[in-house]
This record gives C-alpha cells, structure tokens and sequence, in this order.
C-alpha cells in the first residue's frame, strides 16, 4: 500500500515538474539588460513587460571596467544588450562582443533629434557600414559662467585665457580633457588624436591658463564650494548638467554655455551583444526607450539629454564633439604635470 | 616535586633533572620561537613585503598599458633629468620644514600648559587636542577652505568689522595657504610627544633649579627646553614627514601654487597610469623620511646619554 502511494506522489511530482518546465518555457521570452542607474527605471520595464508578454532583467552597473567585466567576463552570453558610452564601445566592437542592430526594427529612431540621425555622423557607433550601437543619452561638457561677473555672455573656451578674469577661473584638474579643449580653441580638426608639436603649443597655452586660474577642482561638489567661497567668474564644467543642477540648489547664479569650437560630450549607447538570445526583442527594447515620453522623463530625472526630446543641455545647433580614446593617455598625464611644475 | 626532594639523590638524578630542565627549556624554546615568529609574521607580510613589492616595481616601466617585467633604472634617470621634478621635490621638502618649524612653535606652548596642569586635568585636556585627529581630513580642509576663501568667513567679519575694504585673496590658493593648513591640520602631532617629553623631566630638578636661586627664564632655559628638545625633534619629525607625503591638502588650498611632490605620485596612480614610476618616486620621497626618522633617533639616544 504504502509502495504504491509512493510510487503516485512520485509521478505526481513528475507530472508536475514537467508541466512547471512547460510553462517556464513559454515565459522563455527574456530580456537581459545592463545599463546605468536611471536608464531602465522601473516604470518603463513594467509597461514595456505588458507589451512584449515577456520577462526583464535589469543589472546596473556603476563602473565602465564593471560593464567590460561583465560582458567580457561571460563573452556576451549573460546579457541581450548593455548600456555603453561610444568611446567605451570601440573595445567591444573590437573584441567582437556586439551584434550589428537592424534600424528597420528601430522606427522611433526616425523621429530622434537632427544630430542622431543620421549614425554615420556620430562617431564610433558605426563600423564597416554596420550600426553597433544606437545613441540614448549624452551631456556636455561646456562652460559655466556667473552673468553678473561676465559681462557678454561668453561663446568660446578662450573666456578661461581672458585676463579680465584673471584668478576668478576655476578648471577641471584632468590632463586629457585640458588638452582637448585647448586643441578645439586652436582649431585642431581632431582634438583626441594630437601630434607632438600640437600638445607643445597646447602645452604652452595651458601654462598661460593656469596662470589665469584660481584653483583646480576635481569634484562636483567641491567646484561649488569654491564657488561658493570665493570670487568665480566662470568655469570649465566638467560634470555639464549634473554641475548645473547642482549649483542652482546650491543658491548660486549661473548659465551654462556650449563653446562654438565645439563642446566635449559624452555619448552613452545601447549594444547588442555578442550572445544576444532575441535579438528582435531586444530591438524592441531600443525601440521603446526611443519614445519621446521617455525621453523627456529620463532628462528630467537624470538630468542628462536624451535623443529624442529637445532639452537645455545642448541647443540644436550646438556643435558637440564626442568623446574618443585620447592617442596617449600617459603622455597628456605627464604633460599635465609639467604644465603644474611649469614656473 | 616535593616527594622527588624527598627522594635519596641518586648519582643520575641530577642528570635526568637537567635533561628535564633542558627539554623544559626547549620547550619554552619553542615557544618563544613561535610567538616572535607570529610577532614577526604580521609586520612582514604587511609592512616588509609591500614595502619591498613597491621598491621592486619601481625598476619596471609601462609599455602601452601594461607594466613590462624587465628591470631598468629608467624611473630614476628621469626623475634626475626632470628639473620640474627636482625642483617639485626641493619645494616639497622645504615646505614640510617649513610645517615642521611651525607646528614646533605653535605646539610647544600647549603642550606646556598641558604639562603644567594638575592631575587628571592635563589628560582630559590633553585628550581635547587629540580630538581633530578623530575627525575626518576632507571636512577639516574644507572648514579651512571656507573661513579663508575670498568670500570666506575670515574675509566677511573684517569686512563687516570695517578692518579691509577688499577682501584678502592672499589667505588661500597659493603655497603659504598649504603649509598653514597643514599646520594647522598637524599641530596635534607635534603637541603630544611634547607633551610626553615635558611630563618625563623630573620635579626635583626644577626644585632644585628654583633652590638654587635660578630665575624661571633660566630653569626653562637650561633644564627645561633641553630635556624636551627629544620631543621637539620627534614631533617635528613627525609633522614633516606628513606634511611631505600629503597630496591632498596641496590640491585644495594650494590653488596654481599646490602641485606638490605628493601630487606628482599621486598623478601617476591615477590618470597617467604608470605605476613603475609612482613607485620609484614613492622611494625617492622615503629618503627624506628616513632621514627624518634617523635624525629624530639620533637626537634621542643623545639626550639620553647626558
């Protein structure tokens, strides 16, 4: 008797087991994405989950090593697309851990803001005529300037050299960004990749810069406390909009401007990678996030810009220079330094 | 043991007592030997292995990204050729003196008045101008940073107080705004073994002094500053050798003026990527240390020879 009963809840679990894994299998449609904090908000994965009748995964990451770690560490098979700015991506699309993205599945991309449109226009997210990567959100990194100090509205980086605000500038204490400002007020076509007599008058323009400066800052939060604290004029905004926003909290008074030499700016991205498991869903993910409601949302709350909707950080005509691999990281650190022992 | 006394003494008791003795001692032997090797084991995994991993890497170079693992003297040829360095070394070097000398004078008064208090008290007290050193660096500079910015608290009272009609900006963002907040940020450091040395000097000899008929000024003179000079030099030491290794307050106060050597090291851990050659300024910057330490032990055993 008691064989028998034993022998029933055995098949009874068994049925069960199988009828458990049939039903997983339809729930099989999964999304796997990693992406930055405030890029997947949960609203957004619950409406999208209602769309596609499918299953999302958010990973946040909070380092680009954590993202090439990730991905790298599972050669793309642990996630379906990844949040990645463009001079980042260059290394994946190098290693072969991304999947070139269909646009013809990506309708709302038609509608995103004049500059992303059209891909092969945007540095580094195209490659052998193919898309890697479909942009999402960017910020600038322009100037700062206190309108009651600076008389006419400032349109170009050279205001840091203007001796009217000599000891009253404050910069970003970072090697590889100096220069390529410095590059962008000589004109230099490419301001990430310079030879050796272009970083010697770039050299020689930065110790006349710092000669015109109050102090170097390396945080957000430290740049309004000496503008706080002191007579600033205006400022080399490393951190664009999250600066902006933090000052205006702070009480302070302060626009922010994109130079006409053109504006460094970071470019973060959405990747298919290697390993992607539905790639139209995952397409489809891309395509949703492109929704101007979206967008406008996640400006407003990250305070960055997106593709789709217009915001302050950048105007339209605003010339944006994004953010390559600099050609000797090393090389501009020690130069840095130079400029900082320089009399 | 007792009825072992008792016991006749037999011609090999004696031996087999000392081969007892002598296991016992071997034993205790033992574990002597293991608890140095568990004093000694802490200190050398932590302090002497990085110590000579760190010496180690500075005769290494970077070649693109990557540390290439044949040995060099590169590192140290360029910090000879590079007058900017050098000159950032001599710079640094004479600014923790310049700590150094200044936390002295300014410690030296407190922690005389801490010795001269009675009792308890001078403990408590004492313990009062050890309390910034719990507090954390960053806030402290950034305290520092607010009183003596332009717009800073000092510059707004004596503007208010009718004192300036332009603020200063001479207070901070240039070196002599380093080395007072390093002072200022260091004095506890240089109050305490002071303090000690003041506390060691025996009463009766200043009893004595005063028997003999010296007047104040000549007992502090002649026994008093002499026998707490070892304190002197030993807070002074320590003052300059944090003062020299600081990269942080250099960047915060020092302005144009603040590229100190600490900052070069620091700089080469971080966006220059070259650790090789962080390491090998990293020994440089532990030669005047040594030295430092060297001269503060000399200056001891001295004192305590006369």
């Amino acid at each position: 008797m008691t064989m028998r009963i034993a022998k029933r809840l055995l098949l009874a679990a068994a049925g069960l087991a199988v009828a458990v894994s049939l039903a997983s299998a339809s729930w099989a449609k999964e999304l796997r994405i990693l992406a930055w904090q405030g890029y997947a908000d949960d609203d957004w994965v619950q409406e999208f989950k209602g769309q596609c009748g499918c299953d999302v995964s958010v990973v946040f990451i909070g380092t680009d090593d954590e993202i090439w770690a990730k991905i790298k560490g599972s050669e793309g098979k642990d996630f379906d697309l990844f949040a990645v700015n463009t001079a980042q991506l260059q290394r994946y699309i190098d290693a072969g851990l991304t999947t070139p993205i269909d646009l013809d599945k990506i309708p709302n991309q038609k509608h995103t803001l004049p500059r992303f449109q059209d891909l092969s226009k945007v540095t580094g997210v195209m490659r052998d005529g193919k898309v890697h990567s479909v942009p999402y959100a960017f910020d600038s990194i322009g100037i700062i300037y206190d309108p009651k100090k600076v008389s006419s509205p400032p349109d170009s980086m050279t205001v840091l050299w203007d001796p009217q605000y000599k000891g009253k500038v404050l910069d970003y204490d970072n090697g590889e960004h100096n220069f390529t400002i410095t590059a962008l007020t000589m004109g230099i076509a490419d301001p990430y990749k310079l030879t050796s007599e272009q970083m010697d008058a770039a050299k020689k323009k930065l110790i006349d810069l710092k000669h015109n400066i109050l102090s170097f800052y390396t945080t957000a939060d430290e740049a309004v406390q000496l503008w706080q604290n002191n007579d600033v004029a205006v400022m080399f905004a490393n951190y664009g909009q999250q600066q902006v926003k933090m000052m205006k909290d702070a009480g302070l008074n302060i626009v922010y401007v994109n130079p006409k030499e053109g504006a460094i700016a970071w470019l973060d991205t959405w990747a298919l990678t290697s390993g992607v498991r539905d790639k139209d869903l995952a397409e489809s993910w891309i395509n949703f996030v492109l929704q101007k409601k979206i967008g406008e949302q996640l400006s407003q709350r990250t305070g960055f810009g997106n593709t789709v909707a217009p915001f302050p950080s950048a105007g339209e005509n605003d010339k944006l220079v994004w953010l390559e691999f600099v050609e000797d990281p090393t090389k501009r650190a020690d130069l840095w330094n130079e400029i900082k022992a320089a009399p | 043991m007792e009825g072992r006394v008792a016991d006749p003494p037999l011609p090999n008791a004696m031996s087999q007592r000392e081969i007892a003795d002598g296991e016992e001692r071997a034993g205790r032997a033992w574990a002597d030997a293991l608890v140095g090797a568990a004093a000694w084991a802490l200190p050398t995994a932590f302090i002497l292995v990085p110590l000579l991993l760190f010496l180690m890497l500075g005769f290494f170079e970077v070649q693109g990204t990557d540390i290439a693992y044949h040995p060099t003297l590169k590192n140290y040829a360029r910090f000879f050729r590079d007058p900017g360095l050098l000159s950032t070394f001599l710079k640094t070097c004479w600014l923790g003196l310049k700590v150094a000398a200044i936390t002295v004078v300014l410690g030296y008064p407190v922690a005389y008045l801490l010795a001269s208090l009675g009792g308890r008290t001078k403990y408590v007290v004492a313990m009062f101008f050890a309390v910034p050193l719990l507090m954390s660096y960053i806030i402290k500079i950034y305290a520092i940073r607010s009183i003596l910015g332009g717009n800073g608290f000092l510059n707004r009272i004596l503007l208010h107080l009718g004192v300036i009609e332009e603020p200063w900006t001479f207070l901070i963002f240039n070196l002599n705004a380093v080395m007072l907040t390093l002072a200022i940020l260091l004095v506890p450091f240089a109050i305490l073994p002071i303090f000690v040395a003041l506390e060691r000097i025996p009463r009766n000899l200043l009893e004595a002094s005063a028997d003999l008929g010296a007047p104040p000024l000549q007992t502090f003179l002649k026994i008093i500053l002499p026998l707490s000079l070892q304190g002197v030099v030993i807070g002074a030491s320590f003052t300059f050798v944090l003062a020299i290794g600081d990269f942080v307050t250099p960047q915060m106060v020092g302005g144009i003026e603040g590229f100190t050597f600490g900052r070069v090291i620091y700089s080469q851990f971080g966006f220059g990527n070259n650790w090789p050659f962080g390491a090998a300024l990293s020994v440089i910057l532990l030669l005047p240390v040594l030295a430092a330490i060297v001269i503060a032990d000399r200056f001891g055993r001295a004192r305590y020879a006369t």
